[in-house]
Formats: structure tokens, sequence, C-alpha cells
């Protein structure tokens, strides 16, 4: 089983999220994290396969969160969850920074299972 | 569900490669020069003049090519035939793909098809504002995108009320509001009932009930709904050339008189009708 990290400040995207991973029934959720500062923390005690990020949080943001642990941790595969997918300059960025792919919010369930089972 | 540029949709359907679309924008930063770079590489100005009006925008809030006119550094006819140089020159993302390999010519047409046919639920419908309001397309986008997402993300049947200048926000059970800054400024919210609060909740936690939900989860909800379509805002002003950055959410509880519209500012309301005993506005604070 692949191992997820949440990485979100909205406890209702967590919770959508949490859900989508434990019905999958190949992926398994390691945690929580409410910013990229914990997100970082969580990366080294969880161990996730796959970290599912969001840009826009206040604290550590996502971006700078990717740019950090993409330097700390080669193995770890970032997937950025976000409503800003759309701006054309931040996907960019993110795809530059070393996110493996963005998803764009509100999001379908198949089409975040399909991404993250591509990884 | 979402608006996308097109080589997200390409990306996400798994057409094209992360890595080919990297290789792809890369070839269209080396070929579309900014006004700038066109307006030297044409022999028009230098480089030392760009750096002398990058200094001046430091203190004037003026976009490059008006600087260097008003500068004396070009004439306004360089600087059009520079934009039409621009324009002439421009490499698109569906093009660089087929010139990297990611894409033949006959599958861009076919995907441009596809894109633009996922795209079309977002085109516009028209949105009549008060008169006499700047960059009234970009707010007019505003609200449409809002009911557009409260159709589709939230599932609610309304019907969307005239937008009309207010001088207070009128009270109501919670408000969340997000910050739009870059090109303009602005705060964006929405006022909900208690029962549209537990309607949202529903919709965004896709629950049957949310009755044992604490008040944070349920406020949090709101916030995420707004933070949805805020960002999907930010995509459609990027696609029409207006730079608007999202902040974080926040929770509003307004007191029982409403909020006073503060001094510089105006606010647009648009009433969201949905039910009697429901009430749901969009408000739009915008900065003059």
């Amino acid at each position: 089983m692949k191992k997820v990290l949440i990485v979100d400040d909205s406890l209702s995207v967590a919770r959508q999220l949490e859900r989508i991973i434990s019905e999958s029934g190949d992926l398994v959720c390691v945690g929580h994290a409410k910013n990229g500062a914990e997100a970082i923390k969580m990366n080294h005690s969880e161990n996730p396969d796959i970290i599912c990020m969001d840009m826009n949080m206040p604290g550590m943001d996502g971006l700078t969160a990717l740019r950090t642990l993409s330097v700390m941790d080669k193995d770890v595969k970032v997937v950025m969850v976000t409503s800003l997918g759309g701006v054309g300059d931040k996907f960019t960025e993110a795809l530059k920074l070393g996110a493996k792919n963005v998803i764009s919010k509100p999001f379908e369930a198949e089409n975040v299972l399909r991404i993250l089972r591509e990884l | 569900m979402a608006i996308k540029f097109f080589g997200q949709f390409l990306v996400e359907r798994n057409i094209v490669t992360r890595d080919a679309l990297l290789k792809a924008i890369e070839m269209q930063e080396r070929t579309n020069l900014k006004l700038g770079e066109m307006a030297v590489s044409v022999g028009y100005i230098t480089q030392s003049d760009i750096e002398l009006a990058h200094n001046a925008q430091m203190s004037k809030d003026m976009k490059l090519g008006d600087l260097l006119v008003e500068m004396g550094l070009l004439t306004l006819n360089q600087l059009n035939d520079v934009i039409t140089r621009q324009k002439n020159t421009h490499l698109y993302i569906g093009e660089a793909l087929v010139q990297v390999g990611a894409l033949t010519t006959e599958g861009l047409q076919q995907y441009l098809q596809e894109f633009k046919a996922d795209q079309s639920q977002y085109v516009s419908e028209g949105i009549e504002l008060p008169g006499g309001i700047a960059n009234s397309r970009i707010w007019e986008m505003a609200a449409d995108l809002t009911y557009k997402m409260i159709t589709r993300v939230l599932d609610l049947q309304f019907r969307p009320g005239k937008g009309e200048l207010v001088t207070t926000i009128d009270s109501n059970f919670m408000l969340a509001a997000m910050d739009l800054a870059g090109d303009m400024d602005a705060r964006y919210l929405i006022s909900v009932s208690e029962g549209l609060q537990k309607s949202i909740a529903k919709a965004i936690l896709r629950e049957e009930s949310v009755d044992s939900e604490p008040a944070e989860v349920l406020e949090d909800t709101v916030m995420e709904f707004v933070n949805v379509v805020c960002g999907n805002i930010s995509a459609k002003a990027s696609q029409m050339g207006v730079i608007l950055n999202i902040n974080p959410p926040v929770t509003i509880r307004p007191p029982a008189a409403g909020l006073p519209v503060p001094t510089g500012h105006m606010a647009i309301c648009f009433p969201i009708h949905i039910g009697d005993d429901e009430k749901m506005q969009l408000i739009l604070l915008i900065k003059n």
C-alpha cells in the first residue's frame, strides 16, 4: 500500500481526501499536516510515498514547502491539490519545483485516484 | 471540473507527460520575448533603458511599455509595433508541444476541441453591474463564476438577484472572505444563513447529515467553497490578462447592525435567492 500524507489547512479538504484514499483499497493516509512546515516534519516522521499538498496555506505555503522537500527528500512524490491549478504560472512553477502533477479544485475522486496511482 | 489551462488539461489526462510539458514551456520561454526584450531585439531601446524604466517602476505604478513612452525612451508607434511583433511571434503551448514531438498537428486540433468543450461550462453568460465600476468585466466574471460553482459544487437551485452598490454589508450567520490582490485589490465575501451553512457543509463533505459536526468544520466548508471559487476566479482572470493573487480565507461573524463599507472602497452586493427562510449574498468589496 502506498502511504499518502495530506497537507491542507482546510479540515474539509483533508476529510474529502482521507475518504477518497481510505476507500481506494491500495492507498493509505498516514497523516494530515496543516501547513508546509508541519509537512516537512511529518515527511520525516511518517516517511510517506506521496504528499498531496495545497498551495495556498497560512504559515509556510505549499510552493515553499515543495522547494524544501525537493532538496531534502528525492524519493517522495509531491502532487499539488489546489484551487489555483488553472493559473498557468502557478502550475508551471509547481512542476519546475518538482511536483509530479497538479490537481485542480473542485476535484473528482476518480481523477485524484488515477493521478495518485500513476505515481 | 475546474478552470484549467491547456497544458494542465493534457497532463491531467495523461495525453502528454509532465517532462514533455516542461520542455514545451521552456521552448515558449525562449521564444516569447517580453516587451522590453522585444524592444531591444528590434533596436528601439537598449538594456540600460530597460533598467532605467525598471528603477522608475519602483515609484510609479505603470506598465513597462507605458513608462518607456512617458520617459521618452520609446515612441507610441514603436510601442504598438513591439506589441504587434509579440503577438505575431507568440508560440502557443499547443504549438510548442507539437515542436517538441509530444503531440501531432492532428492530435493538437482534436485535443483543443475537447479542451474547449470541457471549459465551455465556464464561459460567462453576462452579469449586469451598477454603472461606473472600473474593471467591470473582472467583477462580472467573478459573480458569474460564483453562480456556476453554486450549481456545480453545491448543487443548489437559486435565483440570482441584481447586483447593487451598498454602504453596509448586512448581518448574517457567518461570512467567509478572501482577499484578492495584484492588478486590483478587493475582498470577496460570501454571506450565509445557518441553514445554508449546513447545506454547503453537506455538499463539500459529501455527507447526508452534518448535525454532529463541530462548528469549526461547518465554518471551514464555507471557507473552502470561497477558496475554490476564488482560485478559479484567479485562473480565469489570468486568462484575461489580469493578475489576481489569493490569500487564505477567513471567517467573519458580523455584528447585528452589519459591517459598514470602509472608506476608499465600494461594495457590490448580489443577493442569491435560495428559499424564504435562508439568506445568501455575494459581496465584492473593491478598493477604489
